[in-house]
C-alpha cells in the first residue's frame, strides 16, 4: 500500500523528473548542435593565424655603455644578445631580463675594423682589423643544468685561431664555409682572389689553399659567394651585375652580365636573401627582386618583383630561415617584406638609419644599437609571411623556375627548398575529378530516374530503386580499389574498346529500338515497364561486341596501340589511373544519391496532372517532357547538387584511382589531385600550426563551404518544390 | 506507346519511343552496375579459398623444355603486337599467323626458391599438363605458398619417413604442430602480454613518482619489488616458450619441387598442407570452410598480404560499437529537443537544415577537425595533465581509437537525428495529447508514449549511422587506423579496454594492402575477399534498416487509421 506520505510526495517526484528531462534535453539538443557549430569555429580558429596581419612591436629600451658597434647579432634562442665593437671587445647581453645586462664580456685583442658573418653558418663571424687581416670568431651558446637551473653561458671561440687571412686592400670580400670547405673570396676591384681551404676543422689551422685570380671586365664594389660555394655574384654602384661559375676556381666562367638600374641610376642597397639565388637590389624607395634562372640560352638574371616605399631605402636586413627581408628606410621606419608571396607585411619606426641592426635567427626579434649606447628590441610576430590569399591563388614566381607558376609542393627532401602553396592545382584537380565524375553520372542517374518513376512497372521498380539506393552504402574504399585495381588494368589494356563502347552503345539501342517497334504491339505490350530489364541482355552484348571489336578498331584507326596514336598525334600522355577511370568509378558512386532524390521528385509529381495531360490527347513522352519534367526540375536540380557535393568530396576513390599528382591538365587520360586527396595524404605528415598544417585546414575548410553551399541550395529548392507540390 | 506506321522514322522519333528505350537502358546500366560489382567481388572473393587442383605444367622456354606446378589463375588474349613487344625470342615463329595469343598465369609459389610467385606461360608454349596426385601445397609462414612432391619426414636430423609413409607421418605431425602453434600463441598474447603491459607501468609509475616528487625509498623499492616478480614471471614464461619453440622446430619434410631440386620446410614454418588433386569436391568444400575460417580468425603474415584478417574486424566492430554507444544518446536527444521542445520558427528550421547538410559534408573534414581537435587540443591537454610521465611520446595526444569513434560519432549524429525526426514527426499529435490529457507530464509522455512509438526509427537511425562508419576510411586514416596494430584495444589488462591504443579496419586494410603492399598480385584475391566481407556487413546493415523501415510504415499506417 502506498503512504499517505508517498502519495504527497509523488507530484513533486514527477514534477522534478519532468523538469530534470527537460534540462537534459535541452542541454543535448545545445550540445549537438554545439559540436556542429563547433567544427566551423574551430577550423576557423586554425585557419585565423594565416590571415592575422604580421606586427613589428618595441618590447623594450636599455642602455649599454657607449661605443662604435660594429656588429650586431641575436643568439638561435633569442636569449642574448652580441655586440663586437670596433675596440675587439665582444659583449653578451642577457636580453630576456627586465633590465638587460651584459652578462659576459670578452675581447679578441685586437682592434675590429669591420666584421661580416660568414655564410651560411651562423654564430661565425669574420672580422677584419685594420691592416686588413681577418680571422675568423665564433659564438656559442652551450645550455647546462646547474641545480636543475637550465644556465646558457655564452662562450667565444677563434676557431682557426692560427690562421690570419689577408683581405687588405679589398673592397668587399665574402667567406663561405661548409661541411669542412672555406671559400673566400676577396674583391680588390677589377679582380677578385678566389682561395679554397680543404679539410677544414675547427680547433685547427685553415689549410691546403688554393688561390685563383679572376680578372675582372669592370670595377665592382660587392661580392658574394652563391649556393653551395658555386658561383660568384658580382655587384657595383652603376648597377652592373655578373655571375660567375666557380665550381672549378681555376676555370671560373663567366654566365651573366646584366645592368639593374637604369644607365644614370645608383645601387642604394643590395643584399642576398636566403639560399642565395636571389638578390634585392634597391634604388631609392625601388626594391627590386633579381634571381638567376636557367633556360635554353643559359642562364640570365631576371626581375621578378618589385617593391616600392615612400622613402629611399638604406638597408636590407635578410632573414636568416626564409625568404623575408627587414628593409630599412631614410626615415628610420623597418618595413617587414616577404618576397615569394610579394607582401608588404609590417611597418614600424625603429631607429636612426645609422644605428646598427640584427634580426633573430627565427625571426622573431629586432634588435637596434645606437652609437650612444642606447639599444632597442623589437619583437616581431609573424609566423606566415609566405602565405596571402593572392599567394594560395594567383601564378607565383619562384626561384630557378623561367615563368610565375601555379604549383602545389608541400615538402622535398633537399634543405634549400620551397615550399609552394597554391591551390588552384588542387581546385583544379578537384573540379576535374567533380566534372568527368558528373559528366558520367547526371545523365544515367537522371535518365534512370525518369523511366524508373514514370515508366516501370510498380512490381519491378519496387526492387530496382533499394537496389539502386543500396549502392549509395557501398564503401567509396571498395569502389576505389576496384578502379585502382581492377578497372584501370583494363581500361588501359582495352582503350579502344572503352572507347568504341561510347559509339556502339547509344546506336546499337536506338537499333534496338527500332527492331523492337517492329515487333507485333500484342507481344511488346506484355513488356512495357520492363524495358529496364529487357535492355540487360541487349547491352551486355554490345559491350562484348566492342570488346571483341577493340582489339581490330585498335589496328585500323589507330596504329595498333591507341595510347601511342592519343600521345602522336593529339598530344595526350596516357597514366593507368586517370580522371577517365576516376570518372566511371565516382560517377558510380555518385548515381545512387542523384537517382535516389531525382526519381522522388518525379514520381511526386501529383498524379493528377499527368491523367490531365494524357486526358488532353498528349503522347506519354509529351506529357513527360511537358508536364512531368517541367515540374520535377527543381528537385531534380537539387539532385545534381547534392551530387556535386559528394563529388568534390570524395576522398579514397580519388585517392586510389589516380595518380595524386597536383597537375593542372583537362587531358581525360591524365591524373589529379584533389583537396580531399590532398588532406589525406598530408596532414598526418604536417607538422602541427605550420603554414603547410593551416593551409591543410583551410583546404578543409573550403571544402565544408562549398559542400555545405550545394546542400544548402539543393535543400531550399526541395523544400519550395514541396510547398509547390502541396499547394497543386 | 505508339507503335511505328508508314509515316516512318520521322514519326517514330516523334513518339518519344527511342528516348524511353535510352532511359530504360540508364535503369539497365545501373542494374547491370550493381549486380555487376557485388558480383564480381562476391567471385574473385569467394574463389580464393577454394583449394584448387595444382598442375603440372611442362612447357617450352628460350632454354628448353621446363616444368613448373601452380595453380591457374586466369587466362587472357592478346594482340600479337604486345606479344612480339613482350616475346624475348628472336626466332619466335610458333605464335605467326596468330591475331592473338592466348595466355595463362599460373601461381607457381616457391617464392623463396624461384621467384617470382606468379608466372604468365602462353598456351602455345605448353607441351602438355599434369595432375600428379601425390603434389604438396604447403602454406608457410613466410615466402607464401610451397608447391611440390614430399621426399622425405626429418625429425632432429634423422630421416624418419621417406615416400608415401611421409605424407601420413607428415600430415599427424602437422596436427601435433598446430597445438604447439596454437599454445605459443596463447603464450605470448596472454602471459607474455601481461608482464611487459606490467613491466611498462611499472616504469611509468616510477617517472610519475619522480616528477610528482614521491619518490621515496620506500616507493621505489616497492616498484622494484613488482618488478622483480614480473621479472621472474618472465624468466619462466620464456623457458616455456623455448621449450614450446624446439619442439615445434624438431620436425622438418623435404620437398622436391617441379624440376628436381628439394628444399626442406621447418613444421614451424607450416601454416597448413593439404593434397589438392587427392580431394574429394567434399573435402574441398571443408578444406573452403576451415580456410574461411582462419581467414575470419587469424592474424596477418607478411606484411598483411597473407593469413587472416582477425584484427582488422575485430577493431572495426569495437569502434563501430563505441561509436554507437556514443551517437545514440546524442543523436536522440538532439532529435527530441528539435522535435518536442525547441519553439518551432526560423531558429529551429535553420538547424534543421545545418543539420540535414552537414551529412553531406564530406568525411575528409571531419578527420581533419578530429584530429585538430580531438586528437592534438584535447588529446594533448590530456597528456599534459594525467600523463606527464609518458611524455614526450604521447598517450591521448595521438590519434587513436577514442577519437576515431567521436569522430565518426560527429559523422553519423545527423543520420540519428534526421531518422528519429522522422520517427517523431510520423506519431500522431492525438496520441500526445491523449496522454497529456489523462494528466501524465510531459516527460511521462515521451518515456512511455512517444519514445517506444519511434524506437524502430531510432533503430533505423543507429544501423544507418553504424553502416555508414564501418565503411568510412578517410577519417580514420588522420584519427587512428593503422595498417598494423602490435595489440588489440582489448585485452586482458586492467583496464581490459584501451581507448587510446591505435587500431585496424576493414575499410583501411583495403586501402592499405591494395594499394601500398610490394606484392599486389599475390594480395589482391584477399582484398577481394576483405571487400566482400565489409560490403556483406553494410548491405546487411542497409537491407535491415530498409526493412525497418517498412514495418515501420506499415505500423504507422494502422495507427492513423
Amino acid at each position: 500500500m502506498v503512504t499517505e506520505k508517498e502519495l504527497a510526495a509523488l507530484p513533486r517526484r514527477r514534477s522534478l523528473i519532468n523538469s530534470v528531462t527537460r534540462y537534459i534535453v535541452a542541454l543535448g539538443g545545445a550540445a549537438v548542435i554545439g559540436a556542429i557549430a563547433l567544427i566551423f569555429f574551430y577550423l576557423l580558429w586554425v585557419i585565423a593565424p594565416v590571415f592575422v596581419p604580421a606586427s613589428l612591436q618595441v618590447e623594450k629600451t636599455f642602455e649599454m655603455p657607449a661605443g662604435d658597434v660594429r656588429h650586431l647579432d641575436v643568439s638561435e634562442s633569442g636569449e642574448f644578445g652580441l655586440r663586437i665593437l670596433s675596440t675587439g671587445d665582444v659583449e653578451f647581453i642577457a636580453l630576456d631580463q627586465e633590465q638587460p645586462e651584459i652578462s659576459s664580456r670578452s675581447s679578441v685583442g685586437f682592434a675590429v675594423e669591420r666584421v661580416k658573418p660568414l655564410t651560411p653558418m651562423s654564430n661565425y663571424y669574420a672580422l677584419v682589423d685594420a691592416e686588413g687581416t681577418l680571422r675568423v670568431m665564433s659564438a656559442s651558446y652551450p645550455v647546462s643544468f646547474e641545480d636543475d637551473q637550465r644556465v646558457v653561458r655564452p662562450r667565444l671561440t677563434l676557431p682557426f685561431e692560427d690562421s690570419e687571412l689577408d683581405v687588405s686592400g679589398a673592397l668587399d670580400f665574402d667567406l663561405y664555409f661548409e661541411s669542412g670547405t672555406a671559400l673566400l673570396a676577396v674583391l680588390r676591384g677589377d679582380h677578385v682572389e678566389l682561395t679554397q681551404y680543404r679539410d677544414v676543422e675547427e680547433g685547427f689551422a685553415l689549410e691546403m689553399p688554393r688561390s685563383t685570380q679572376i680578372d675582372l671586365d669592370a670595377v665592382y664594389d660587392r661580392v658574394w659567394i652563391g649556393p653551395r660555394g658555386q658561383w660568384l655574384i658580382l655587384l657595383n654602384e652603376s648597377g652592373r651585375l655578373e655571375l660567375y661559375d666557380v665550381k672549378r676556381p681555376r676555370r671560373a666562367k663567366l654566365l651573366s652580365t646584366t645592368q639593374v638600374v637604369p644607365e644614370d641610376g645608383r645601387v642604394d642597397v643590395a643584399e642576398v636573401i636566403l639560399g642565395r639565388y636571389s638578390l634585392l637590389i634597391g634604388q631609392g624607395g625601388d626594391l627590386q627582386q633579381w634571381f638567376v634562372l636557367r633556360d635554353e640560352y643559359g642562364y640570365r638574371f631576371e626581375n621578378v618583383r618589385g617593391f616600392e616605399y615612400d622613402k629611399p631605402l638604406v638597408k636590407i636586413i635578410p632573414e636568416h630561415r626564409r625568404k623575408g627581408f627587414i628593409a630599412l628606410d631614410a626615415g628610420g621606419t623597418a618595413h617587414l617584406g616577404y618576397t615569394t608571396s610579394n607582401a608588404q607585411l609590417a611597418s614600424h619606426p625603429v631607429g636612426l638609419p645609422g644605428d646598427t641592426y640584427a634580426l633573430s635567427p627565427r625571426g622573431k626579434q629586432l634588435l637596434a644599437a645606437a652609437p650612444d649606447g642606447d639599444m632597442r628590441l623589437f619583437v616581431i610576430d609573424n609566423e606566415h609571411p609566405d602565405i596571402t590569399w593572392s599567394a594560395l591563388w594567383d601564378k607565383i614566381w619562384y626561384e630557378g623556375y623561367d615563368a610565375p607558376v601555379h604549383s602545389w609542393q608541400s615538402s622535398s627532401a633537399d634543405n634549400d627548398f620551397e615550399p609552394k602553396f597554391s591551390l588552384m592545382p588542387l581546385l583544379f584537380g578537384t573540379l576535374k575529378a567533380a566534372f568527368y565524375a558528373m559528366l558520367f553520372a547526371t545523365p544515367l542517374a537522371l535518365m534512370g530516374a525518369i523511366y524508373t518513376a514514370y515508366f516501370m512497372a510498380p512490381s519491378m521498380r519496387k526492387l530496382v530503386k533499394p537496389g539502386i539506393e543500396i549502392m549509395a552504402a557501398l564503401p567509396t574504399v571498395v569502389l576505389g580499389f576496384l578502379a585502382g585495381l581492377w578497372l584501370a588494368p583494363i581500361i588501359e589494356a582495352n582503350l579502344s574498346a572503352v572507347l568504341s563502347v561510347i559509339l556502339v552503345l547509344p546506336v546499337g539501342l536506338m537499333l534496338l529500338a527500332w527492331l523492337w517497334s517492329l515487333l507485333p504491339k500484342d507481344l511488346t505490350r506484355r513488356f512495357d515497364g520492363w524495358y529496364g530489364l529487357v535492355a540487360v541482355v541487349p547491352i551486355i552484348s554490345m559491350v562484348a561486341i566492342a570488346f571483341e571489336l577493340g582489339p581490330h578498331l585498335e589496328v585500323q584507326f589507330f596504329g595498333g596501340d591507341s595510347r601511342a596514336w592519343f600521345l602522336n598525334e593529339l598530344g595526350l600522355s596516357y597514366d593507368q589511373r586517370n580522371a577517365l577511370v576516376v570518372g566511371l568509378a565516382m560517377g558510380l558512386a555518385v548515381v545512387p544519391t542523384i537517382f535516389s532524390i531525382a526519381e522522388d521528385a518525379i514520381y511526386g509529381v501529383p498524379r493528377h496532372l499527368v491523367n490531365g495531360s494524357l486526358a488532353l490527347g498528349a503522347t506519354p513522352w509529351q506529357t513527360l517532357v511537358r508536364v512531368v519534367l517541367l515540374t520535377a526540375s527543381p528537385g531534380m536540380f537539387s539532385a545534381v547538387m547534392i551530387g556535386l557535393g559528394r563529388a568534390v568530396g570524395e576522398t579514397m576513390i580519388v585517392l586510389m584511382a589516380t595518380g595524386n599528382t597536383p597537375i593542372m591538365d583537362l587531358n581525360i587520360f591524365e591524373g589529379m589531385r584533389t583537396f580531399a586527396a590532398n588532406i589525406a595524404v598530408e596532414l598526418p605528415e604536417s607538422e602541427v600550426g605550420s603554414s603547410h598544417y593551416r593551409i591543410l585546414f583551410l583546404t578543409a575548410m573550403v571544402l565544408f563551404l562549398l559542400t555545405f553551399a550545394f546542400n544548402t541550395v539543393a535543400e531550399v529548392v526541395r523544400q519550395r518544390l514541396r510547398a509547390r507540390y502541396g499547394s497543386l | 506507346m505508339l507503335s511505328h506506321n508508314a509515316g516512318g522514322v520521322r514519326s517514330w522519333f516523334a513518339s518519344g519511343e527511342p528516348w524511353v528505350w535510352m532511359n530504360a537502358a540508364a535503369v539497365a546500366l545501373s542494374i547491370i552496375a550493381v549486380v555487376g560489382l557485388l558480383g564480381l567481388i562476391a567471385v574473385r572473393g569467394l574463389a580464393h579459398f577454394w583449394p584448387a587442383d595444382v598442375l603440372e605444367v611442362t612447357y617450352q622456354d628460350r632454354t628448353g623444355q621446363r616444368v613448373t606446378l601452380g595453380e591457374r589463375v586466369e587466362s587472357e588474349f592478346i594482340p600479337i603486337e604486345r606479344y612480339a613487344e613482350a616475346s624475348v625470342r628472336e626466332d619466335d615463329d610458333r605464335a605467326a599467323g596468330l591475331d592473338v595469343v592466348e595466355r595463362t598465369l599460373y601461381k607457381v609459389g616457391n617464392r623463396r626458391a624461384t621467384p617470382p610467385d606468379f608466372m604468365w606461360i602462353y598456351s602455345h608454349d605448353i607441351v602438355g599438363t599434369a595432375t600428379p596426385e601425390s603434389v604438396f601445397v604447403l602454406e608457410r609462414t613466410e615466402w607464401g605458398n610451397a608447391y611440390g612432391y614430399l621426399e622425405s619426414l626429418t625429425d632432429d636430423g634423422v630421416v624418419v619417413a621417406t615416400g608415401a609413409d611421409a605424407a601420413a607421418a607428415f600430415l599427424q605431425r602437422m596436427d601435433a604442430a598446430t597445438e604447439l602453434r596454437e599454445e605459443i600463441a596463447a603464450l605470448e598474447g596472454g602471459e607474455l602480454n601481461r608482464i611487459n603491459y606490467g613491466l611498462e607501468q611499472l616504469r611509468l609509475e616510477e617517472r610519475r613518482l619522480v616528477i610528482e616528487g614521491r619518490d621515496t625509498a620506500a616507493a621505489l623499492a616497492d616498484i622494484d619489488a613488482q618488478r622483480q616478480v614480473l621479472n621472474a614471471d618472465y624468466q619462466v614464461a620464456e623457458e616455456a616458450l623455448r621449450q614450446l619453440h624446439g619442439a615445434l622446430a624438431r620436425s622438418s619434410v623435404t620437398l622436391r619441387l617441379a624440376e628436381g631440386r628439394t628444399i626442406d620446410v621447418k613444421l614451424s614454418e607450416i601454416v597448413r598442407a593439404w593434397q589438392p588433386n587427392l580431394m574429394s569436391v567434399l573435402d574441398k568444400l571443408g578444406h573452403y570452410g576451415a580456410s574461411v575460417a582462419l581467414f575470419l580468425t587469424d592474424n596477418p603474415r607478411e606484411a598483411n598480404t597473407e593469413g587472416g584478417i582477425f584484427p582488422a574486424i575485430f577493431g572495426t566492430v569495437l569502434m563501430v560499437m563505441l561509436m554507437s554507444i556514443l551517437v545514440t544518446p546524442f543523436g536522440v536527444i538532439a532529435a527530441i529537443y528539435l522535435r518536442e521542445y525547441a519553439r518551432q520558427g526560423t531558429f529551429v528550421r535553420l538547424i534543421r537544415i545545418a543539420v540535414n547538410n552537414l551529412a553531406g559534408v564530406p568525411s575528409i573534414v571531419y578527420g581533419v577537425f578530429g584530429l585538430g581537435f580531438f586528437v592534438y587540443f584535447i588529446g594533448g591537454t590530456l597528456d599534459e595533465l594525467f600523463y606527464p610521465e609518458a611524455l614526450p611520446s604521447p598517450t591521448f595526444g595521438t590519434p587513436g581509437l577514442v577519437w576515431a569513434s567521436l569522430t565518426l560519432a560527429l559523422l553519423t549524429v545527423p543520420v540519428v537525428v534526421v531518422s528519429t525526426e522522422e520517427g517523431l514527426t510520423r506519431i500522431p499529435r492525438s496520441l500526445r495529447e491523449g496522454s497529456m490529457a489523462l494528466g501524465a507530464t510531459k516527460a511521462e509522455t515521451l518515456f512511455r508514449v512517444i519514445l517506444p512509438m519511434a524506437s524502430p526509427s531510432i533503430l533505423t537511425g543507429v544501423i544507418l549511422a553504424i553502416a555508414r562508419a564501418a565503411g568510412e576510411v578517410a577519417p580514420l586514416m588522420l584519427v587512428g587506423v593503422v595498417k598494423l596494430a602490435p595489440t588489440l584495444p582489448l585485452d586482458g589488462n586492467f583496464p581490459f579496454i584501451h581507448l587510446e591504443r591505435k587500431f585496424m579496419h576493414l575499410g583501411f586494410h583495403i586501402y592499405d594492402v591494395g594499394f601500398q603492399s610490394p606484392n599486389v598480385e599475390a594480395a589482391r584475391p584477399l582484398v577481394f575477399a576483405t571487400a566482400l566481407l565489409l560490403v556483406l556487413i553494410i548491405v546487411g546493415l542497409n537491407l535491415t534498416a530498409i526493412m525497418l523501415r517498412n514495418r515501420l510504415e506499415q505500423r504507422y499506417r494502422g495507427v492513423e487509421s
